[in-house]
């Protein structure tokens, strides 16, 4: 049982001595702020996007010549050029550039990463919120437009309520995706989960229990969120039935 | 024309166009029309006629290429137009339907008053009431879309157009979509709705119907109208070579 003792003797060094078990707690409150935050700067940026995006779709070919037109197809072309950076860079870098580049002045850690990965999940976010609009048929907005709602008024009682119970999973995806790419806002000093677990990592020259016991914390975080939002989708159907 | 339809034009349409990639497709080639109040028009031809996009131009769900259509003295065709303001008089029915599958029947066909007409819940609830009496359906209005069959979606369809007050229904296609047996029952509310002096324009493969309802009846292909009449003169006295082609396969 040599190793049964050595073994609880680390967990105590790891965990206990100098209620080091702190860094792990305080990890997890961050990393969930931050991914909560993200992804409410994710889903603003992100609907916004999509607005632009799928009115393109949807409006352009109908639309009459004029400044509105015109403003559209800049928009566009804007937010195409924003989803193809955002996706196309690691966003380690895309951290490290906001922190180090752009907002180098401020000093708040926490800020910048929520920026950071609010900005990155945004790319993600409005394309799933599009496929999500695209995937209405598009009878349920001429009917809505036949009835003489506008176009607003049409997305806003009829498409997106829609939309959303569609697009629920792959929302929930990419929350579950961000949480776990927050890991690497330690990189920048934001003392989430995987930095707490390196702090104690650097004091007590001991890898095995603080690695192990976050990969746990993420699984169950993981686990539980998905749980709850099987839950959130099969209330949806049921207002169906 | 019938009696009951007075001289008043509701819409006129004129020389009314619809090209698709440049000028290749001709969906509509020069159409001109007018739709009197109180009128039911059936439209019918082959299908890819142009028979749907002439009824889906008239609420503007099409944007013409070129023409005018004038609703009650709006010129839907101009920009300057509030389209939004000019549906609200034009109610259509779908051949999908096209119920909001995310609300109940009774929300369906208090939205768009609730919201457009600016009645209160009690109001436009108590109007939907009524119009679901009417079709015999006030047993259903708490229920989904999703738990009716497709004669009572389509008859739900009718009456949440009818909650708006139009002044024109357009039919595109209403009983396509439907089983044999559940025809009927939505043929029978199109005609007692016509029976109340509703404009109505409909476009429809029923000829039975069309024989039986309309005041007049017009022949569509190639995106052109090639004839129109009264039934009578329609069904026992076809003059187009093509209309005559097209009834010796539909009758």
């Amino acid at each position: 049982m040599d190793w049964f003792t050595k073994l609880v003797e680390e967990f105590k060094v790891a965990f206990i001595v100098d209620n080091r078990w702190k860094y792990i707690v305080d990890g997890i409150g961050s990393t969930l702020l931050l991914t909560f935050l993200s992804l409410i700067l994710g889903v603003v940026i992100g609907i916004v996007i999509a607005a632009v995006r799928s009115t393109y779709d949807k409006q352009f070919t109908d639309m009459r010549a004029g400044i509105g037109k015109t403003l559209l197809r800049i928009g566009n072309g804007i937010c195409k050029c924003y989803l193809t950076i955002f996706r196309g860079t690691p966003v380690m870098v895309q951290i490290l550039i906001i922190f180090f580049v752009i907002m180098a002045s401020s000093r708040n850690k926490m800020l910048c990463g929520v920026v950071a990965f609010g900005l990155n999940s945004a790319a993600y976010v409005a394309e799933i919120i599009r496929s999500g609009i695209m995937s209405i048929d598009p009878g349920q907005t001429e009917a809505g437009r036949s009835l003489g709602l506008n176009y607003i008024q049409t997305m806003a009682y009829i498409v997106l309520p829609q939309a959303f119970k569609n697009i629920l999973p792959a929302l929930a995806n990419e929350f579950i995706t961000l949480l776990k790419e927050t890991s690497v806002a330690g990189y920048v000093g934001v003392t989430d989960l995987t930095r707490g677990a390196n702090i104690i990592r650097g004091i007590t020259y001991q890898s095995f229990w603080p690695l192990f016991a976050i990969a746990a914390i993420y699984l169950a975080m993981v686990m539980f969120f998905t749980w709850l939002v099987g839950k959130l989708e099969r209330r949806l159907k049921n207002s169906e039935r | 024309m019938n009696a009951k339809s007075n001289n008043e034009v509701l819409i006129r349409v004129r020389d009314l166009k619809k090209y698709y990639k440049g000028d290749k497709i001709k969906a509509l080639d020069g159409i001109s029309n007018d739709i009197h109040r109180g009128e039911v028009v059936v439209i019918i031809g082959p299908s890819g006629s142009g028979k749907s996009t002439f009824l889906r131009s008239m609420n503007l769900l099409e944007v013409p290429t070129d023409g005018t259509i004038d609703f009650a003295g709006q010129i839907l065709t101009d920009k300057k137009t509030d389209i939004n303001l000019c549906r609200q008089k034009m109610g259509m029915v779908f051949q999908h339907f096209n119920l909001f599958p995310h609300m109940t029947v009774l929300r369906n066909m208090t939205l768009a008053p609730m919201k457009l007409l600016k009645k209160s819940q009690e109001e436009a609830e108590a109007r939907a009431m009524q119009l679901l009496t009417r079709v015999g359906l006030a047993d259903r209005a708490q229920a989904y879309p999703s738990q009716l069959s497709g004669g009572q979606k389509q008859r739900i369809a009718i009456v949440r157009a009818m909650a708006m007050d139009p002044d024109v229904i357009l039919f595109d296609e209403p009983t396509s979509a439907l089983d044999p047996e559940m025809v009927g029952e939505v043929l029978d509310l199109m005609k007692s709705l016509a029976e109340d002096g509703m404009t109505m324009v409909i476009v429809t493969h029923e000829m039975g119907f069309a024989r039986e309802v309309a005041d007049r009846i017009i022949f569509v292909d190639e995106g052109k109208i090639v004839e129109e009449g009264t039934p009578e003169e329609f069904f026992t006295n076809p003059k187009n070579p093509r209309l005559k082609d097209f009834l010796s396969k539909v009758l």
